[in-house]
């Protein structure tokens, strides 16, 4: 039923507005929220170095969580991811491309074409007579992700000295963010919201494309629209901060596991534990971690994590 | 009134055609059962009239609205599908399916209302899987989880039912339950269902298509279209029609003849009589020769048998001679047949012409049985017809099994 995931979206709620104050003081050197009244330094810290870091967090692991739902979803495969199409490959060629031959100028907005683009291309290849056959779709996007990763190895090979800036980007990180990604980030909610009221048809679509249709669901259409939001979404997260693994995988398979599988709950569930997991892998990173891409503390927990989700499905 | 108008409906795949100018009409509350062998394009009918391939010629209409200017909310308003077995990946709930079916009546931005929740639990009641509303979709048996897929089309509040095989997975049991609660529940619903199984479309269905090759074959009452030669032309099998014991329905009985027909494709015809021939006639026939027999009296036990299984019989009334319409005919059979089999059988004057007659086609005839075993009652005559016959070329085997063992290797080598 519908109330049945109303207690977790309250108790995920509470914690991510406590995990955002307690974050932002938290760092290489710890402040207390006061100290900001009297101490410019502290000040400038918080407010232009660890708020946008910790609020453009949030709003990546949310746009990850929610794309990674979406495409669950519309691939009725647990399995999937919002990088499934090529958007991670796209977006990460955009990015070294800039890297490689323009020293990183516009690397945001190359990143983010490489995503959509890579996504657009998937689309296109996968289309047969104004329908995408969803395993035609899964096996491109696959097929595409191949050979763009040939032609990122390529670049990389080519690179010479910036390859430690490229490989240090490709494993994802938020310690460049500025004001500047936090106002493209805002994008983010309305992706998010506009997945979020087609919960219902994303429900139906799980059960299969031709049931969806039986039950008065426009399928071509909702597939583009999913396709398109989840695209943009993971596009402006890997733009901002890389290619960040797991996020998108583990967040819709965990809160499925609490408030089961109706995106009416699933997907707001999914947001608010999206922003919640990446908003502590970044204060780990930082903190602990002496700047360590975030993209290794997401994979180095999250792979593990998956494998017991795995066994757990195994034995059930 | 017209719930269902499918007009000079075309479907291809590419450059395959799968169904060709198929028509049909259906009024409120009928159900029609779609029979056809693998194929021959059943399950593509209901696809199409359920927008899930797109015709490539004709029209389909609903409640007199073409399907075309129909959206697929609207549609499925109006007509609901039960698909044959779904895997259902995720683990909702039964509740959580069934209101699903209230999709196409929910607004973009509500939620579902009191009156929704109210039609959703009167529907798991009628479809009788109330007690599993908080179950797990996939912790529950393949016969629930087709009822569960039942109430859920019952809560879309359809004029219009398409069934695609919902029920060839389940046993006998849930086969019926699930389309008697469709009969009874849904009497103002217009059902139209794929078959696999006669039977039950015989029984359950007001009418039946049988679609061959495309095409529909026949369509029409069950005691109309479900006839002996309508089922060897679409299923080419041989059945026994009989009816039903209790519903006088018609039934199906397969005679489990396979595949012989076109392999030999050789035609026999059977002298016999007195019960002599039954035994060889079941085996031929079973064995799948095209048979024919005669001239045989209509009292005799081997005309009973020709008769059951549906084999050409020339018959005479009984003690009545054989006549000159009758003789002509049979010299037509012996003229058609590769070959004769004559059977030994008692022969009195009624039947004497039988053998007399087959006199210019010796060369393909064969007796069973030496001449000693045929009873005489012509005072020696048949004796010498017999005589004649194998002096010109008929062949004579002692026994059935060597007869038949003869005629294989005739048609092996031909």
């Amino acid at each position: 039923m519908r109330y049945r995931g109303l207690p977790a979206i309250l108790l995920l709620s509470a914690a991510l507005v406590l995990s955002l104050i307690i974050s932002v003081m938290i760092g290489p050197t710890s402040i207390m929220l006061s100290s900001i009244f009297v101490d410019a330094t502290a000040y400038q810290i918080i407010f232009d170095i660890r708020l946008p870091r910790v609020i453009a967090a949030v709003l990546v692991g949310a746009a990850l969580a929610t794309a990674g739902s979406a495409m669950q979803a519309l691939f009725k495969n647990p399995m999937a991811d919002p990088y499934i199409i090529g958007t991670s490959a796209g977006g990460s060629l955009g990015a070294v491309a800039s890297i490689v031959f323009l020293a990183g100028t516009g690397l945001h907005v190359f990143a983010f074409t490489g995503a959509v683009g890579a996504t657009f291309l998937v689309y296109t290849i996968a289309r047969r007579g104004g329908k995408i056959p969803v395993e035609t779709l899964l096996l491109t996007g696959v097929a595409l992700s191949m050979f763009l990763s040939a032609m990122l190895s390529f670049l990389m090979y080519g690179s010479g000295k910036s390859l430690q800036q490229i490989v240090f980007w490709l494993m994802g990180g938020f310690w460049t963010v500025s004001w500047n990604d936090v106002h493209v980030a805002l994008l983010i909610p309305a992706g998010c919201l506009v997945i979020y009221l087609f919960a219902r048809d994303i429900n139906i679509i799980s059960l299969g494309d031709e049931d969806a249709v039986h039950l008065g669901v426009n399928v071509e259409q909702l597939k583009v629209l999913l396709l398109f939001v989840s695209s943009v979404l993971a596009g402006i997260a890997v733009a901002i901060a890389g290619a960040i693994g797991f996020i998108g995988l583990i967040t819709p398979h965990l809160m499925r596991i609490i408030v089961g599988p109706d995106h009416r709950v699933l997907i707001p569930a999914a947001i608010l534990a999206g922003g919640l997991i990446l908003l502590w892998a970044d204060t780990f990173a930082r903190t602990f971690g002496n700047e360590m891409p975030v993209g290794i503390i997401t994979a180095f927990l999250g792979a593990p994590f998956f494998m017991f989700l795995l066994q757990r499905r195994i034995h059930a | 009134m017209k719930t269902v108008d499918v007009v000079h409906l075309d479907v291809c795949y590419g450059a395959h055609q799968i169904l060709e100018e198929i028509a049909f009409s259906a009024t409120p509350g009928e159900m029609i059962g779609i029979c056809g062998p693998n194929g021959s394009g059943k399950t593509t009918l209901l696809k199409a009239m359920s927008r899930i391939v797109a015709p490539s010629g004709g029209e389909i209409y609903y409640n007199n609205q073409n399907m075309e200017n129909l959206s697929f909310r609207m549609l499925a308003q109006r007509v609901a599908v039960v698909p044959q077995e779904t895997a259902i990946n995720f683990d909702y709930t039964v509740r959580e399916i069934v209101m699903m079916g209230r999709h196409p009546y929910i607004g973009r931005f509500a939620s579902e209302s009191r009156e929704d929740h109210a039609i959703c639990d009167r529907v798991m009641r009628l479809a009788n899987v109330s007690p599993l509303a908080e179950m797990p979709v996939n912790a529950i048996s393949g016969g629930e989880r087709q009822r569960v897929l039942i109430a859920r089309a019952l809560a879309q509040e359809p004029d219009i039912l398409l069934l695609d095989e919902a029920t060839s997975h389940l046993d006998i049991s849930h086969q019926i339950e699930i389309l008697s609660i469709i009969r009874k529940e849904m009497e103002e619903t217009t059902t139209i269902s794929v078959f696999h199984d006669i039977n039950l479309a015989a029984y359950y269905c007001d009418r039946i298509i049988l679609l061959k090759e495309r095409k529909i074959a026949a369509i029409g009452s069950p005691e109309d279209v479900l006839t002996r030669e309508m089922i060897r032309l679409v299923y080419g099998i041989d059945v026994l029609i009989s009816t039903h014991p209790t519903t006088g329905r018609p039934y199906i009985l397969p005679l489990y003849t396979y595949g012989m027909h076109d392999a030999m494709a050789g035609r026999v015809h059977i002298v016999c009589g007195g019960g002599c021939g039954t035994p060889l006639i079941r085996r031929l026939h079973q064995a799948g020769w095209h048979l024919t027999t005669g001239i045989l009296n209509v009292l005799d036990s081997d005309y009973r048998t020709a008769e059951e299984l549906g084999i050409p019989a020339l018959s005479e009334a009984p003690f009545a001679p054989i006549s000159e319409a009758s003789s002509s005919l049979l010299m037509e059979y012996f003229e058609k047949a590769d070959k004769i089999i004559l059977v030994a059988m008692p022969v009195g004057r009624g039947n004497l012409d039988n053998i007399r007659l087959l006199h210019p086609h010796a060369k393909k005839t064969v007796i069973i049985g030496s001449s000693e075993s045929f009873e005489d009652y012509t005072g020696g005559e048949a004796g010498c017809v017999l005589g004649s016959l194998i002096e010109n070329g008929a062949r004579v085997e002692t026994s059935l099994d060597s007869a038949m063992l003869h005629l294989r290797k005739q048609t092996n080598s031909g």
